[in-house]
């Protein structure tokens, strides 16, 4: 590792002197545009070689200027081409080394390197090394490590040790369908095209006017449908192949105090993360995934974010996979898949008060326009509709809402459309809330709050009788128990 | 098992920096509404319903919640943990062990200042575990300090 871990400042792969011009071009094009405009308006075309020269040449300004240096204590990087920045992450405060290749990179062998703190805020900087020759990632990736971890002989630098908890499978793209993504990527795309103004452009063309005809021939419903279908096939072609793109490969592997996970088929990420920050789990349902048995899996660590992509484990995957995994993760069986107290009248009824608010309101608002100008014949199947859904709303979300203490952990479960069970370890619980708004006082429940330096930082129990809401927190963390205010 | 509620008050002079806090971005609706009638004497029922409004909103914000939130605020220290209650409307208890405690800050403003106030906030590593005593006469403020920074310090472990 001594190779490595010398004192002088050393530089990226002189690849990236063919990937950052490249990457600036790619990221001044409004210049570029500018610059050749600059050219054709005066009739001078060196204003645009100008113009590319320069970015050109910021771009090799940057390898050049690009330093990192792995010292004993912390490591370093220095950017900058204007402007000289030195960046140090102390290495001892290494918690997570992750590493991604893109197309681009991958095509030259090389691999970016990002080190985390977790302690990150916001706007800073991340600490990456963009980019190292992909064979000399894994030694560099232990030394880093090395420093974090209790046992470094248990880091091969080779890292193709331990057992595989979860590998990726055809039948999984079962779920990618039913996710928002593609919608999303649609109405992105839609966004950028009207920017640009082709729409505008089209509204004349022949295939508006080919458009408007099929229009006229098929009728109102006739193109709603026919539009409906056209979207969501488009929609669920680019969540599928988004997802394969994204997850193909995935491959989560576990060696001793380390769990390593990588994906992606195209770009490939890979992330290791350190087992003893680990504070538990949490099992994701969204409604149409949880229709097809599937669920997603989000680890709580300390020094990982707790949403986004940075602490997902697993994606939608088969109920049982995303299960056995958080099993070997945690040890604790029953905090995964064992019976949860129901929270009891009060909690469900406030679950029916809350669904049936926007039906009744509808309805009531509905009365009346019928009764003074008359409503349209559609809005009362639609407040049938509505009500239907509150009422599978309200039964379901008080049938998710459970929750289980005791073992050393804390488990919660509620929400319907995304329902959630979150299972946060009593050692990684720094803090109890118990919250009650006027509302809970009358009906004699209390939202349980346990904060950890882990995951979402706060995890909550809905409504939980008011009377226990103490106990669970007794019974999770002695402490709170062992408190002067505790009375039994 | 349940926690009795913590004992110790925040300072007597309390209600009345809330209060002050309270009425001061009122007093800026009171003077903006001044001056809409001098400028505009038509319409004076607008006048009037938006002069009524002001003083029923000034009234439970400058006097009832001030009040309300002395009666609920509370703080407890035992040599394990620190306990608040507060709030108003919804009300929090929370607690937090005195060996997670990564800083205690205390902080002043104008108005806590010119009364002699201070507030203590603990903090723990997680952003939603921080507890805040509020309202402080100065001199408990400091020895609440001591009191925390003393035991945490006592303590070894790892705050996370």
């Amino acid at each position: 590792m001594t190779q490595v871990a010398g004192q002088e400042w050393l530089h990226l792969s002189p690849r990236m002197l063919l990937v950052h011009p490249v990457h600036e071009v790619l990221r001044q094009i409004p210049v570029l545009i500018g610059s050749l405009v600059l050219g054709s308006a005066t009739g001078n075309p060196v204003w645009a070689l100008i113009g590319v020269g320069l970015i050109v040449g910021y771009g090799l300004a940057r390898w050049f200027t690009t330093a990192y240096r792995i010292g004993a204590d912390e490591v370093q990087l220095r950017t900058g081409v204007l402007q000289r920045k030195v960046l140090s992450v102390p290495r001892n405060r290494i918690r997570s080394v992750s590493t991604d290749a893109r197309l681009l990179h991958r095509v030259l062998g090389l691999t970016v390197l990002r080190v985390s703190t977790g302690q990150e805020a916001a706007g800073d900087t991340s600490f990456a090394l963009d980019a190292l020759p992909a064979r000399e990632v894994p030694l560099l990736r232990a030394t880093l490590l090395a420093e974090s971890l209790a046992s470094p002989a248990s880091i091969d630098p080779a890292g193709a040790q331990g057992r595989v908890l979860a590998r990726w499978q055809l039948s999984w793209l079962r779920y990618s369908p039913l996710t928002f993504t593609g919608l999303l990527m649609i109405a992105a795309a839609l966004g950028v095209v009207s920017q640009t103004g082709v729409l505008a452009a089209l509204r004349d063309s022949r295939a508006a006017r080919a458009g408007t005809g099929l229009f006229e021939t098929m009728g109102a419903v006739g193109s709603v449908v026919v539009g409906v279908v056209v979207i969501l096939t488009a929609s669920v072609a680019l969540s599928v192949s988004q997802s394969l793109l994204t997850y193909a490969n995935l491959e989560l592997r576990r060696d001793a105090d380390l769990l390593h996970l990588s994906n992606g088929l195209l770009r490939v990420r890979e992330s290791t993360f350190d087992m003893r920050r680990l504070r538990g789990g949490s099992l994701r349902e969204p409604l149409l995934v949880r229709i097809f048995g599937g669920a997603r899996l989000d680890a709580v660590m300390t020094g990982v974010a707790g949403v986004g992509e940075a602490s997902q484990l697993l994606p939608p995957c088969p109920r049982p996979i995303a299960e056995s995994v958080l099993v070997d993760l945690i040890a604790e069986p029953d905090a995964v898949t064992g019976a949860l107290t129901p929270h009891g009248p009060a909690a469900t009824r406030r679950r029916w008060t809350r669904a049936m608010v926007l039906p009744a309101a509808v309805a009531g608002a509905l009365t009346v326009v019928t009764a003074t100008v008359g409503a349209p014949a559609w809005a009362w199947p639609v407040l049938g509709v509505l009500t239907l859904f509150s009422l599978f709303l309200a039964v379901d979300r008080s049938r998710s809402l459970g929750h289980r203490v005791g073992g050393g952990w804390l488990v919660a479960r509620a929400g319907s459309l995304v329902r959630r069970r979150d299972c946060v370890s009593a050692a990684g619980i720094v803090g109890w809330t118990v919250r009650q708004t006027l509302m809970q006082r009358r009906a004699g429940v209390a939202t349980v709050i346990a904060a950890t330096a882990a995951g979402v930082k706060r995890y909550e129990v809905v409504d939980v009788p008011a009377d226990i809401a103490w106990s669970m927190a007794a019974t999770t963390s002695a402490w709170v128990g062992a408190t002067d205010w505790a009375r039994s | 098992m349940h926690l009795v509620e913590p004992t110790h008050l925040p300072s007597r002079k309390a209600p009345l920096v809330w209060a002050i806090g309270a009425a001061i971005p009122w007093l800026f609706v009171v003077v903006a509404q001044a001056v809409w009638f001098i400028a505009d004497r038509r319409l004076i029922w607008l006048h009037v319903l938006a002069a009524v409004g002001t003083v029923v909103a000034m009234v439970v914000f400058v006097v009832v919640v001030p009040l309300w939130r002395y009666r609920v605020h509370r703080w407890d220290i035992d040599p394990t943990a620190v306990y608040t209650r507060s709030g108003w409307l919804t009300q929090e208890r929370r607690i937090a062990p005195i060996s997670r405690v990564q800083t205690v800050d205390t902080y002043r403003g104008p108005l806590d200042r010119l009364f002699g106030l201070a507030n203590v906030t603990v903090t723990t590593a997680s952003s939603a575990g921080a507890v805040r005593i509020v309202a402080l006469d100065a001199d408990v403020a400091e020895r609440v300090v001591v009191q925390l920074t003393d035991i945490a310090a006592l303590s070894a472990e790892d705050a996370t």
